[in-house]
């Protein structure tokens, strides 16, 4: 048992993630939300940005408009409403599209994922200003701010996250 | 035109992918089988139409008779007497049946009906007769629903003119997709093709959101976001829905529902007017069906009563000098039912908690099929939903029906000039599903009611040194024991040799959206980016008959030689 549980730190990158390359038939897949997290630090994120996915501006969007967003690209991508020589392509941006709503519906997703956002942007100011104060502060910042982050997700995880605690909530109730 | 191409399709696949050869979209019909009604829509170019029979039923009653050489059923068939369904010849309530092995209890319930259902508790189907000319003849709920559908498909054609293939059918939400293989399977059997199969309340969630949005006159996608909780129950069973609606489109947010209904009602009356009367019908004599016939009847009918007077005088003659001269109120009524009716508030009461809703939260509280008559189950609904308020904008019998109806027509890319079918259901799955690790434990993978089309993948790893082999037993449910939830199929996957925990087993699930499941599955060894090995696609479910003993077969063979644990998750 201790054996597996070590072995899980050193690489457990979902591969289902990404296209299968020996069958043409399955969609390009798509970055689900706990894979997402996993590979939070990849590239893939560039191409996922869930604001980008419903068309919305990262800083003043309210969570009526998020929703609207959805429901309205979903009545152009769900594959119920789309060409079944379409379904592949539809069902992976649905589910794209979803895993966006997911995310930024729920506020403390949303700001959990606009500061991963955030800290890449930074990140990217600060190589090309290095050297300068205000970037190092910056940095300073921003590590510090991933270090608290960390120690709060490793808390969040010794008691398991929301959804397992109250699934042995409902557990103990039945 | 030229000629379609023909395909074979997966044997495991009785639903094909949807056929994209046609210039002209054939619009699908939607079809209500309930456990005791029965009703066909269609979309007709600007709204929906209940299609009616011959004898102008809109309504039809779900039942087989083989009373001659050839079965008829209650589509066409007209019958002299209420009596003639219950005389043995006649097989109802398939819906309860079908799908189900003789240890269910479900089933157990269905053997004091008039026709014989023999059951031998041993995880097999079970055995069920009619009664013709003094000899159990013996059929299957497949064989009698399909029999209903080519009825239903006749009838349809000779209204429409046109030869119908498509369908979209309503279900329970409790239904386990074995049971909707077994439908499927009817479905071709009567020669169609289903488009989708679509849970009950998920389609009063899609007449739902066209009301609204034709109330409304909002823009596509726009308007705010109302919830609603739809309650749905009929003869056979019980769902309930938790839906966000705006624009045309409904989120469903969650599902519940079990294997309970009128017909449990109708069986604790009958207990209750005639306290022996199980014992005594599980004879399946002649006198003792016609006396069940009598009995089952009345108590209909006093339930029916029950529901607009206080009390109800019950005289009934069984025949063979038993008498039945009785009283019934309101409240005796409620209390034979009570497990029915706590059961009914605690799936309420789990769907709201499942799409975290609270009371307060709820815009509009819709309440359909058969029992939503009953005064108790009106008071119970509003209670828990605080509200004195019931949608009754809609048809109780017909809103499933309607439903399936505009799904068929979304489904099958028909557009209407006045975005009247602008519509969308975002369905979620009812239960959860996931495989056996970590010891004799369900590990769900994807959790239910997450939205479909879904894919969702967990991490597991070996429990012996060399392991060579990983048997991957797919689950579908949400009880704790893993025994208790249903077995949907299982596979084997090569490992190659390497300590314990080393080898990552990951095991995806996918769910498009005709809700077709696909389990696969790869191993990867650390340092290596790519599978060792070729994948596992395997299309769930895959057992058959006899489910009941497979796992158990399973873990006699291999006992845990071929186990997996959960690789927890990295930061």
């Amino acid at each position: 048992m201790d054996m597996s549980l070590s072995s899980s730190l050193l690489n457990s990158k979902p591969f289902f993630s990404r296209p299968l390359a020996n069958n043409s038939r399955r969609p390009p897949a798509f970055i689900s939300i706990t894979s997402c997290k996993a590979t939070s630090m990849g590239s893939e994120k560039e191409t996922t940005n869930f604001y980008k996915v419903l068309s919305l501006s990262p800083h003043n969007a309210c969570d009526e408009e998020i929703k609207r967003a959805y429901r309205t690209m979903a009545l152009r991508y769900h594959p119920d409403v789309c060409h079944p020589s379409m379904k592949e392509e539809s069902t992976r941006k649905f589910v794209q599209l979803h895993a966006a709503y997911k995310t930024l519906s729920d506020p403390v997703a949303r700001e959990e994922y606009d500061f991963q956002l955030g800290l890449n942007s930074s990140g990217r100011k600060s190589k090309m200003s290095f050297g300068d104060e205000g970037g190092m502060r910056n940095r300073w910042q921003d590590q510090i701010f991933e270090l608290k982050r960390k120690s709060n997700r490793r808390k969040a995880q010794k008691d398991g996250s929301w959804g397992s605690r109250m699934r042995s909530q409902n557990r103990q109730k039945n | 035109m030229a000629e379609p191409a023909y395909t074979v399709t997966s044997d495991s696949e009785t639903n094909g992918e949807e056929k994209s050869s046609s210039a002209f979209p054939e619009t699908a019909i939607g079809i209500d089988i309930g456990t005791s009604q029965c009703s066909i829509a269609v979309w007709n170019g600007s709204q929906v139409e209940l299609l009616k029979n011959t004898r102008n039923q809109k309504i039809m009653r779900s039942y087989v008779t083989f009373k001659d050489e050839t079965p008829s059923g209650g589509v066409s068939n007209q019958l002299s007497h209420e009596h003639e369904i219950f005389s043995g010849a006649a097989i109802f309530n398939m819906k309860r049946l079908i799908g189900r092995v003789d240890t269910d209890p479900v089933v157990h319930a269905s053997k004091s009906l008039p026709f014989l259902v023999q059951t031998l508790d041993i995880g097999v189907r079970p055995f069920i007769a009619a009664l013709v000319n003094n000899v159990w003849r013996s059929t299957t709920p497949e064989e009698v629903l399909a029999i209903f559908l080519v009825e239903l498909r006749a009838m349809a054609e000779v209204r429409l003119k046109r030869p119908i293939r498509n369908v979209v059918l309503t279900l329970p939400v409790s239904f386990s997709r074995f049971q909707l293989t077994r439908i499927e399977r009817c479905c071709a059997m009567a020669g169609l093709h289903v488009l989708r199969l679509m849970p009950e309340p998920t389609a009063v969630a899609l007449l739902y959101a066209q009301q609204q949005q034709q109330t409304v006159h909002e823009n596509m996608g726009s308007g705010s976001e109302q919830i609603a909780l739809i309650f749905n129950m009929g003869a056979g069973y019980c769902d309930v829905a938790v839906t966000a609606t705006a624009g045309g489109v409904s989120q469903i947010k969650s599902l519940s529902g079990s294997a309970i209904g009128g017909e449990d009602i109708l069986q604790n009356m009958m207990r209750h007017l005639l306290p022996n009367s199980e014992s005594l019908f599980l004879k399946h004599g002649i006198s003792e069906i016609k006396s069940m016939a009598l009995l089952r009847v009345a108590a209909q009918d006093a339930i029916h009563k029950l529901s607009s007077q206080p009390s109800v005088q019950v005289d009934v003659d069984l025949g063979n000098g038993s008498k039945i001269c009785k009283v019934v109120d309101r409240e005796e009524f409620e209390e034979v039912n009570q497990k029915v009716f706590e059961k009914c508030e605690s799936l309420i009461i789990q769907c709201m908690q499942d799409a975290k809703v609270e009371a307060e939260d709820l815009s509009d509280v819709i309440l359909v099929g058969g029992c939503s008559y009953i005064p108790k189950i009106r008071n119970l609904v509003m209670g828990i939903c605080k509200t004195q308020d019931i949608s009754m904008g809609m048809n109780p019998l017909e809103a499933a029906v309607c439903g399936a109806a505009l799904e068929g027509a979304v489904a099958s890319g028909i557009s209407d000039p006045f975005g009247n079918l602008d519509l969308l259901t975002i369905q979620a799955t009812p239960m959860s599903i996931g495989i056996q690790a970590d010891g004799k434990t369900f590990v769900p993978i994807i959790q239910r009611n997450t939205t479909i089309p879904a894919r969702k993948e967990l991490v597991f790893t070996t429990v012996h040194d060399n392991q060579t082999e990983a048997l991957i037993v797919v689950y579908e449910g949400d009880e704790k024991k893993l025994e208790e939830n249903n077995l949907l199929g299982y596979f084997k996957i090569g490992i190659p040799p390497a300590p314990k925990g080393i080898p990552e087993i990951n095991v995806c699930m996918d769910i498009d959206a005709s809700n077709v499941l696909r389990v696969l599955a790869g191993v990867i060894m650390p340092g290596t980016p790519h599978p060792v090995t070729p994948l596992m696609e395997v299309r769930m479910p895959t057992i058959d008959d006899g489910h009941g003993w497979c796992a158990e077969a399973l873990h006699r063979a291999y006992g845990s030689t071929r186990d997996l644990v959960t690789v927890q998750k990295k930061i």
